[in-house]
Protein backbone atom coordinates (compact mmCIF):
# COMPACT_ATOMS: atom_id res chain seq x y z
CA UNK A 1 0.00 0.00 0.00
CA UNK A 2 2.72 2.32 0.45
CA UNK A 3 5.27 1.42 -1.87
CA UNK A 4 2.25 2.03 -4.39
CA UNK A 5 0.62 4.88 -3.29
CA UNK A 6 3.36 6.80 -1.45
CA UNK A 7 3.09 9.95 -3.70
CA UNK A 8 -0.69 10.44 -3.56
CA UNK A 9 -0.49 10.00 0.10
CA UNK A 10 2.42 12.47 0.33
CA UNK A 11 0.19 14.47 -1.81
CA UNK A 12 -3.17 14.27 -0.38
CA UNK A 13 -1.02 14.76 3.39
CA UNK A 14 0.73 18.27 1.82
CA UNK A 15 -2.83 19.33 0.60
CA UNK A 16 -4.63 18.83 4.00
CA UNK A 17 -1.59 20.43 5.79
CA UNK A 18 -2.18 23.21 3.26
CA UNK A 19 -5.74 23.48 4.11
CA UNK A 20 -4.81 23.12 8.43
CA UNK A 21 -2.34 25.48 7.92
CA UNK A 22 -4.83 28.22 6.34
CA UNK A 23 -7.45 27.59 8.74
CA UNK A 24 -5.35 27.58 11.94
CA UNK A 25 -3.59 31.23 10.49
CA UNK A 26 -6.83 32.75 9.05
CA UNK A 27 -8.40 32.21 12.89
CA UNK A 28 -5.65 33.98 14.34
CA UNK A 29 -5.18 37.05 12.23
CA UNK A 30 -9.23 37.79 11.84
CA UNK A 31 -8.22 41.17 9.91
CA UNK A 32 -5.73 39.52 6.96
CA UNK A 33 -8.28 40.28 3.77
CA UNK A 34 -6.70 37.80 1.98
CA UNK A 35 -6.01 40.55 -1.35
CA UNK A 36 -4.14 39.01 -4.12
CA UNK A 37 -0.15 39.60 -4.11
CA UNK A 38 -0.26 41.22 -7.27
CA UNK A 39 -2.29 43.85 -5.64
CA UNK A 40 0.10 43.89 -2.66
CA UNK A 41 2.64 44.63 -4.90
CA UNK A 42 1.35 47.20 -6.80
CA UNK A 43 0.53 49.27 -3.69
CA UNK A 44 3.99 49.28 -2.66
CA UNK A 45 5.64 50.16 -5.84
CA UNK A 46 3.23 52.96 -5.63
CA UNK A 47 4.55 53.68 -1.84
CA UNK A 48 7.84 53.46 -3.36
CA UNK A 49 7.20 55.49 -6.12
CA UNK A 50 5.84 58.34 -3.53
CA UNK A 51 2.50 58.51 -6.04
CA UNK A 52 -0.83 57.01 -5.53
CA UNK A 53 -1.87 53.77 -6.96
CA UNK A 54 -4.99 55.51 -8.79
CA UNK A 55 -2.16 57.95 -11.00
CA UNK A 56 -1.03 54.48 -12.36
CA UNK A 57 -2.08 54.75 -15.92
CA UNK A 58 -1.73 52.01 -18.29
CA UNK A 59 1.04 52.59 -20.83
CA UNK A 60 -1.60 50.48 -23.59
CA UNK A 61 -4.96 50.49 -23.27
CA UNK A 62 -6.50 48.00 -21.34
CA UNK A 63 -9.95 46.36 -20.91
CA UNK A 64 -10.97 45.49 -17.80
CA UNK A 65 -13.24 43.06 -16.72
CA UNK A 66 -16.78 45.15 -15.10
CA UNK A 67 -17.15 42.93 -11.74
CA UNK A 68 -15.27 40.79 -10.00
CA UNK A 69 -17.88 38.13 -11.10
CA UNK A 70 -17.52 38.39 -15.09
CA UNK A 71 -13.49 38.35 -13.79
CA UNK A 72 -13.98 34.61 -11.74
CA UNK A 73 -15.90 33.30 -14.51
CA UNK A 74 -13.21 34.52 -17.38
CA UNK A 75 -10.60 32.47 -14.53
CA UNK A 76 -12.66 29.72 -14.10
CA UNK A 77 -13.08 29.59 -18.09
CA UNK A 78 -9.17 28.80 -18.09
CA UNK A 79 -8.96 26.50 -15.65
CA UNK A 80 -11.59 24.71 -17.72
CA UNK A 81 -9.80 24.40 -21.07
CA UNK A 82 -6.70 23.36 -19.01
CA UNK A 83 -8.95 20.67 -17.10
CA UNK A 84 -10.07 19.60 -20.61
CA UNK A 85 -7.45 19.33 -22.51
CA UNK A 86 -5.87 17.17 -19.96
CA UNK A 87 -8.50 15.14 -19.07
CA UNK A 88 -8.77 14.26 -22.55
CA UNK A 89 -5.28 13.63 -23.20
CA UNK A 90 -5.04 11.05 -20.15
CA UNK A 91 -8.24 9.54 -21.21
CA UNK A 92 -6.91 9.06 -24.90
CA UNK A 93 -3.72 7.37 -23.49
CA UNK A 94 -5.68 5.10 -21.14
CA UNK A 95 -7.69 3.96 -24.29
CA UNK A 96 -4.52 3.21 -26.36
CA UNK A 97 -2.80 1.32 -22.90
CA UNK A 98 -5.92 -0.84 -22.79
CA UNK A 99 -6.37 -1.61 -26.68
CA UNK A 100 -2.70 -2.71 -26.21
CA UNK A 101 -3.11 -5.07 -23.48
CA UNK B 1 3.39 37.46 -10.17
CA UNK B 2 1.52 39.52 -12.76
CA UNK B 3 3.31 43.04 -12.81
CA UNK B 4 -0.13 45.41 -13.09
CA UNK B 5 -0.30 47.77 -16.69
CA UNK B 6 1.28 50.95 -16.10
CA UNK B 7 3.14 49.71 -13.19
CA UNK B 8 6.48 49.33 -14.62
CA UNK B 9 8.41 52.75 -16.17
CA UNK B 10 8.38 52.62 -20.69
CA UNK B 11 11.82 51.93 -20.38
CA UNK B 12 11.82 49.00 -18.00
CA UNK B 13 8.84 47.77 -20.16
CA UNK B 14 10.58 47.63 -23.43
CA UNK B 15 13.99 46.21 -21.85
CA UNK B 16 12.01 43.06 -20.69
CA UNK B 17 10.47 42.64 -23.73
CA UNK B 18 13.45 42.78 -25.69
CA UNK B 19 14.61 39.75 -23.22
CA UNK B 20 11.68 38.35 -23.85
CA UNK B 21 11.19 38.30 -27.58
CA UNK B 22 14.42 36.11 -28.29
CA UNK B 23 13.08 33.12 -25.66
CA UNK B 24 9.92 33.50 -27.58
CA UNK B 25 11.62 32.63 -30.85
CA UNK B 26 13.86 29.84 -29.71
CA UNK B 27 10.55 28.64 -27.90
CA UNK B 28 8.51 28.28 -30.95
CA UNK B 29 11.53 26.80 -33.40
CA UNK B 30 12.32 24.12 -30.54
CA UNK B 31 8.28 23.69 -30.36
CA UNK B 32 8.22 22.89 -34.19
CA UNK B 33 10.95 20.24 -34.18
CA UNK B 34 10.07 18.25 -31.21
CA UNK B 35 6.49 18.17 -32.72
CA UNK B 36 7.97 17.45 -36.82
CA UNK B 37 10.07 14.57 -35.40
CA UNK B 38 7.54 12.95 -33.13
CA UNK B 39 3.80 13.56 -33.00
CA UNK B 40 2.99 11.65 -29.76
CA UNK B 41 4.70 14.44 -27.86
CA UNK B 42 2.26 16.76 -28.70
CA UNK B 43 -0.48 14.65 -25.88
CA UNK B 44 2.39 15.14 -23.50
CA UNK B 45 2.12 18.82 -24.18
CA UNK B 46 -1.12 19.57 -23.84
CA UNK B 47 -1.35 17.53 -20.52
CA UNK B 48 1.73 19.86 -19.48
CA UNK B 49 0.32 22.88 -20.96
CA UNK B 50 -2.71 22.46 -19.03
CA UNK B 51 -1.40 22.04 -16.24
CA UNK B 52 0.03 25.80 -16.30
CA UNK B 53 -3.33 27.12 -17.49
CA UNK B 54 -5.53 25.03 -14.75
CA UNK B 55 -2.92 25.95 -11.49
CA UNK B 56 -2.24 29.28 -12.42
CA UNK B 57 -6.20 30.32 -12.47
CA UNK B 58 -6.05 29.03 -8.70
CA UNK B 59 -5.10 31.97 -6.28
CA UNK B 60 -4.59 30.36 -2.89
CA UNK B 61 -4.33 31.92 0.16
CA UNK B 62 -1.63 31.75 2.19
CA UNK B 63 0.37 32.32 5.96
CA UNK B 64 0.60 35.71 4.99
CA UNK B 65 -2.82 36.61 4.82
CA UNK B 66 -2.44 37.51 1.64
CA UNK B 67 -3.65 34.97 -1.99
CA UNK B 68 -0.88 33.82 -4.95
CA UNK B 69 -1.25 31.73 -7.43
CA UNK B 70 1.15 28.74 -8.52
CA UNK B 71 2.88 28.51 -12.05
CA UNK B 72 2.23 25.12 -13.04
CA UNK B 73 5.16 25.75 -15.15
CA UNK B 74 8.40 22.72 -13.93
CA UNK B 75 6.75 19.94 -15.06
CA UNK B 76 6.57 21.00 -18.47
CA UNK B 77 10.07 22.63 -18.47
CA UNK B 78 11.32 19.08 -16.81
CA UNK B 79 10.07 17.27 -20.16
CA UNK B 80 10.01 20.18 -22.74
CA UNK B 81 12.83 22.68 -21.51
CA UNK B 82 12.78 25.96 -20.15
CA UNK B 83 12.02 27.80 -24.03
CA UNK B 84 8.51 25.59 -25.02
CA UNK B 85 7.73 26.35 -21.52
CA UNK B 86 8.11 30.47 -22.36
CA UNK B 87 5.56 29.91 -25.48
CA UNK B 88 2.80 28.53 -23.44
CA UNK B 89 2.85 30.91 -20.42
CA UNK B 90 3.56 33.50 -22.83
CA UNK B 91 -0.36 32.41 -24.19
CA UNK B 92 -1.72 31.95 -21.06
CA UNK B 93 -0.17 35.67 -19.64
CA UNK B 94 -1.52 36.82 -23.09
CA UNK B 95 -5.11 35.58 -22.28
CA UNK B 96 -4.54 37.22 -19.10
CA UNK B 97 -3.59 40.37 -19.64
CA UNK B 98 -6.62 40.72 -22.42
CA UNK B 99 -9.56 39.69 -20.68
CA UNK B 100 -8.61 39.38 -17.21
CA UNK B 101 -6.37 43.14 -16.18
CA UNK B 102 -4.13 40.15 -14.61
CA UNK B 103 -1.09 41.81 -15.91
CA UNK B 104 -0.84 43.92 -19.32
CA UNK B 105 0.88 44.32 -23.13
CA UNK B 106 3.20 46.61 -22.04
CA UNK B 107 4.59 44.27 -18.94
CA UNK B 108 3.82 41.22 -20.48
CA UNK B 109 7.48 41.01 -21.24
CA UNK B 110 8.54 41.69 -17.84
CA UNK B 111 5.97 38.95 -16.87
CA UNK B 112 7.24 36.26 -19.10
CA UNK B 113 10.49 36.59 -18.02
CA UNK B 114 9.64 35.83 -14.85
CA UNK B 115 7.08 33.19 -15.22
CA UNK B 116 7.89 31.77 -18.94
CA UNK B 117 11.65 32.08 -18.44
CA UNK B 118 13.81 32.68 -15.27
CA UNK B 119 11.20 30.31 -13.66
CA UNK B 120 11.22 27.30 -15.57
CA UNK B 121 15.09 27.76 -16.70
CA UNK B 122 15.69 27.44 -12.68
CA UNK B 123 13.65 24.19 -12.70
CA UNK B 124 15.12 22.74 -15.46
CA UNK B 125 18.78 23.63 -14.27
CA UNK B 126 17.63 21.49 -11.01
CA UNK B 127 16.15 18.87 -12.95
CA UNK B 128 19.33 18.50 -15.36
CA UNK B 129 21.79 18.32 -12.17
CA UNK B 130 19.57 15.77 -10.84
CA UNK B 131 18.54 13.50 -13.48
CA UNK B 132 21.44 11.43 -14.07
CA UNK B 133 22.03 11.18 -9.81
CA UNK B 134 20.46 7.65 -7.70
CA UNK B 135 18.18 10.94 -6.34
CA UNK B 136 14.50 9.88 -6.63
CA UNK B 137 13.07 10.79 -10.03
CA UNK B 138 9.55 11.84 -8.02
CA UNK B 139 11.67 13.94 -5.71
CA UNK B 140 13.34 15.74 -8.45
CA UNK B 141 10.25 16.77 -10.07
CA UNK B 142 9.13 18.00 -6.44
CA UNK B 143 12.10 19.98 -6.11
CA UNK B 144 11.87 21.53 -9.74
CA UNK B 145 9.09 22.31 -9.98
CA UNK B 146 8.85 23.83 -6.37
CA UNK B 147 12.25 25.97 -7.76
CA UNK B 148 10.41 27.33 -11.27
CA UNK B 149 7.41 28.22 -8.89
CA UNK B 150 9.81 30.14 -6.45
CA UNK B 151 11.83 31.52 -8.84
CA UNK B 152 8.97 33.07 -10.52
CA UNK B 153 8.15 35.09 -8.08
CA UNK B 154 11.64 36.14 -6.57
CA UNK B 155 12.20 37.41 -10.62
CA UNK B 156 8.68 39.60 -10.00
CA UNK B 157 10.12 41.04 -6.92
CA UNK B 158 13.58 42.00 -8.61
CA UNK B 159 11.94 43.26 -11.60
CA UNK B 160 9.69 46.00 -9.33
CA UNK B 161 12.83 46.38 -7.17
CA UNK B 162 14.82 47.57 -10.59
CA UNK B 163 12.18 49.84 -10.95
CA UNK B 164 11.80 51.20 -7.60
CA UNK B 165 14.63 51.31 -5.82
CA UNK B 166 13.93 52.59 -2.33
CA UNK B 167 14.57 55.98 -1.19
CA UNK B 168 16.81 54.53 2.04
CA UNK B 169 18.50 51.03 0.88
CA UNK B 170 17.94 51.30 -2.73
CA UNK B 171 17.20 48.35 -4.71
CA UNK B 172 18.70 46.19 -1.88
CA UNK B 173 16.36 47.54 -0.07
CA UNK B 174 13.02 47.76 -2.06
CA UNK B 175 14.04 43.86 -3.23
CA UNK B 176 14.01 42.45 0.21
CA UNK B 177 10.06 44.89 0.31
CA UNK B 178 9.30 43.07 -2.64
CA UNK B 179 10.30 39.22 -1.60
CA UNK B 180 8.43 40.22 1.59
CA UNK B 181 5.16 40.11 -0.40
CA UNK B 182 6.18 37.89 -3.24
CA UNK B 183 8.36 35.32 -2.28
CA UNK B 184 7.25 34.43 1.27
CA UNK B 185 3.69 34.03 0.54
CA UNK B 186 4.81 31.62 -2.48
CA UNK B 187 6.84 28.91 -0.14
CA UNK B 188 3.67 27.05 0.94
CA UNK B 189 2.38 26.77 -2.35
CA UNK B 190 5.79 26.10 -4.17
CA UNK B 191 5.37 22.75 -1.91
CA UNK B 192 2.34 21.75 -2.64
CA UNK B 193 2.63 22.51 -6.31
CA UNK B 194 5.49 20.52 -6.32
CA UNK B 195 3.91 17.26 -4.81
CA UNK B 196 0.65 17.76 -6.97
CA UNK B 197 2.72 18.06 -10.47
CA UNK B 198 4.90 14.97 -9.25
CA UNK B 199 1.76 12.70 -9.04
CA UNK B 200 0.87 14.29 -12.40
CA UNK B 201 4.24 12.99 -13.70
CA UNK B 202 3.87 9.93 -11.71
CA UNK B 203 0.31 8.90 -13.55
CA UNK B 204 2.29 9.96 -17.26
CA UNK B 205 4.83 7.52 -16.57
CA UNK B 206 2.70 4.96 -15.82
CA UNK B 207 0.40 5.43 -18.99
CA UNK B 208 3.32 6.57 -21.31
CA UNK B 209 6.70 5.53 -20.30
CA UNK B 210 7.77 5.63 -24.11
CA UNK B 211 7.19 9.27 -24.81
CA UNK B 212 9.19 10.15 -21.64
CA UNK B 213 12.02 7.83 -22.85
CA UNK B 214 12.07 9.14 -26.21
CA UNK B 215 12.30 12.34 -25.31
CA UNK B 216 15.24 11.47 -22.65
CA UNK B 217 13.40 12.62 -19.82
CA UNK B 218 15.08 10.99 -17.52
CA UNK B 219 17.33 7.53 -18.08
CA UNK B 220 15.18 4.68 -19.70
CA UNK B 221 16.28 2.15 -16.67
CA UNK B 222 14.57 4.80 -13.89
CA UNK B 223 11.39 5.11 -16.33
CA UNK B 224 10.51 1.61 -16.93
CA UNK B 225 11.49 0.80 -13.22
CA UNK B 226 8.89 3.37 -12.38
CA UNK B 227 6.48 2.46 -15.13
CA UNK B 228 6.52 -1.30 -13.76
CA UNK B 229 5.65 -0.46 -10.15
CA UNK B 230 2.12 -0.66 -10.65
Amino acid sequence: MWAKYRLEIIAVAAIVCFCGVFLYTSSLNADAEYAGSDTLGSSRAAELAGISEEDFQPLVPQWEPPSGEIESGLFALQAAVGGIIVGWVFGFWRGQKNRST
Amino acid sequence: MHIMEGFLPLQWAVFWWVLALPCLAFGVLQLKRILGQDREALPLLGVTGGFIFILSSLKLPSVTGSCSHPTGTGISSVCFGPWVTSVICAIVLLFQSLFLAHGGLSVLGANIISMGVVGPLAGWAIYRALRDTGVNMYFVVIFACAIADLCTYIVTSLELALAYPAEVGGFAGSFVLFMGIFAITQVPLAIVEGVVLALVFKYIVHLRPEILIRLKVFPEEKIRAAAGDA
